[in-house]
């Protein structure tokens, strides 16, 4: 699962202009590296370059971030429902819950007639076992993030500011859940967008169709 | 400094009293934090470099912006530097700070480079022993790092670069992982809330300021010893 967000990452980095990651510089790993490397400013990206903010434009964003949303709702919500997470875990998905469904209501409310349908979704063992629960909890917010992150340009400015509410949230919860999996809660030094078409091969990756 | 609207906005960002506290240590010293002097400075030096912003193709605006933002990367780089070297840490507490501490760095380093010239000096800090000890270094860091996601969250929108808006995001949401991890290490709700509520550069200003961590104005060495307090 997570080699499947990786490879696209690694696609978006051979693909794009001169820019790197520190990730793709050192590996994963290799956390003892981080302070030698240097982060210029051109490792700094923006993910879809579409046209001038516009309301329309915006309408149009916030349909894949719909998608996102509806999809951590059932996720957590499914997951919750199976009944095979406990103590931190399940305290954690409670969370990201409440979080998220509060976030779906916000966006579906800003689209009102125009929210798109809910897609469906197949997250087989991912809520079923703790540990591909973890695994794919940490995909699906680190794809919220990016997915997010690479929309800001995109959006009017007051939409903007809506985006960061939601998206500075979506990292905590990624970063809280990768603490309890014992990783590094926050493995880079700067978080790599994705373009609108990568969020949502990502999402398929994690079992959502429309 | 105790006004009604500060104690409000301390009381949204600073949820666990850490700069409160750091607050009520300082306030019985002489010493009195610089950091408006320092963004005040910034915008002088917006105002005698307009030249090569324009030439470095970035607006005033965005200019005096990022060095606000890298202030803020300078004082959360020094706190987990001086923490590092005290030797106070253990464990999965030492591990974080070592991790974040490195990033903090990289993004003084990459606003350095976006800046160049135009770069504000890095200030002179003492952290009030809270780098000395682990449970106030990881309230301070709780603080701090929910601190820096509010602060990059206010002026994003406000960014006309796009280039200088990727790098606001890609850090925005860097300073969110920090901010749970670091609450997570301390026991505390990695996530309290479904909205991360924005805050304005006064606001920040007035924080930081309370905290009297930065307690001279910039001078030109690159590196400075952390000079312990506790």
């Amino acid at each position: 699962m997570r080699s499947a967000v990786r490879e696209i990452e690694h696609c978006v980095r051979e693909s794009s202009d001169g820019s790197f990651s520190r990730r793709a510089l050192i590996g994963a790993g290799a956390l003892g590296a981080l302070a030698s490397v240097p982060l210029a400013g051109r490792m700094f990206r923006l993910g879809d370059a579409l046209g001038s903010p516009s309301k329309a434009q915006d309408v149009k964003i916030l349909q894949l971030v719909l998608r996102v949303e509806y999809t951590q709702v059932a996720f957590y919500s499914q997951a919750l429902a199976h009944g095979a997470l406990k103590g931190e875990l399940r305290d954690f998905a409670r969370t990201a819950l409440a979080h998220e469904r509060q976030h779906l209501t916000a966006i579906r409310n800003a689209l009102g007639a125009k929210a798109g349908a809910k897609p469906t979704f197949d997250f087989g063992a991912r809520i079923r076992s703790p540990k591909a629960f973890m695994r794919a909890a940490i995909d699906l917010e680190d794809t919220a993030v990016a997915g997010y992150n690479g929309q800001a340009a995109n959006l009017t400015k007051g939409t903007l500011a809506v985006a960061a509410e939601i998206v500075s949230v979506e990292a905590r919860h990624a970063a809280w859940v990768r603490a309890i999996a014992g990783e590094v809660a926050a493995p880079d030094a700067v978080d790599q967008p994705m373009t609108a078409q990568q969020a949502a091969s990502g999402l398929h990756a994690l079992g959502v169709s429309s | 400094m105790s006004t009604g609207s500060f104690d409000r906005f301390l009381t949204g960002v600073d949820r666990d009293g850490a700069l409160a506290e750091t607050r009520a240590r300082a306030e019985t010293t002489t010493r009195r934090g610089l950091l408006g002097w320092t963004l005040a400075g910034a915008g002088t030096l917006v105002l005698a470099r307009t030249a090569d912003a324009r030439a470095a193709g970035l607006s005033a605006s965005d200019v005096d912006i990022l060095n606000y933002a890298l202030v803020l990367e300078y004082l959360q780089a020094s706190f987990y530097t001086e923490a590092e070297r005290s030797g106070a840490l253990t464990g999965k507490t030492a591990e974080a700070a070592r991790v974040v501490g490195a990033t903090e760095r990289a993004h003084v380093k990459a606003f350095l480079d976006l800046l160049k010239s135009q770069a504000v000096k890095r200030p002179t800090f003492d952290f009030q022993g809270t780098t000395e000890q682990q449970q106030p270094f990881l309230k301070t860091a709780v603080a701090l790092e929910d601190l820096a996601v509010a602060a990059y969250k206010g002026q994003a929108p406000k960014l006309k670069s796009n280039a200088v808006l990727a790098a606001a995001v890609g850090i925005h949401s860097v300073e969110a992982r920090h901010a749970a991890w670091m609450r997570a290490l301390f026991g505390v709700t990695p996530a309290v809330n479904a909205f991360d509520k924005p805050a304005s550069r006064s606001s920040i200003n007035r924080v930081v300021v309370s905290t009297h961590f930065i307690v001279s104005k910039p001078h030109m060495k690159a590196r400075k010893k952390p000079s312990f307090t506790g």
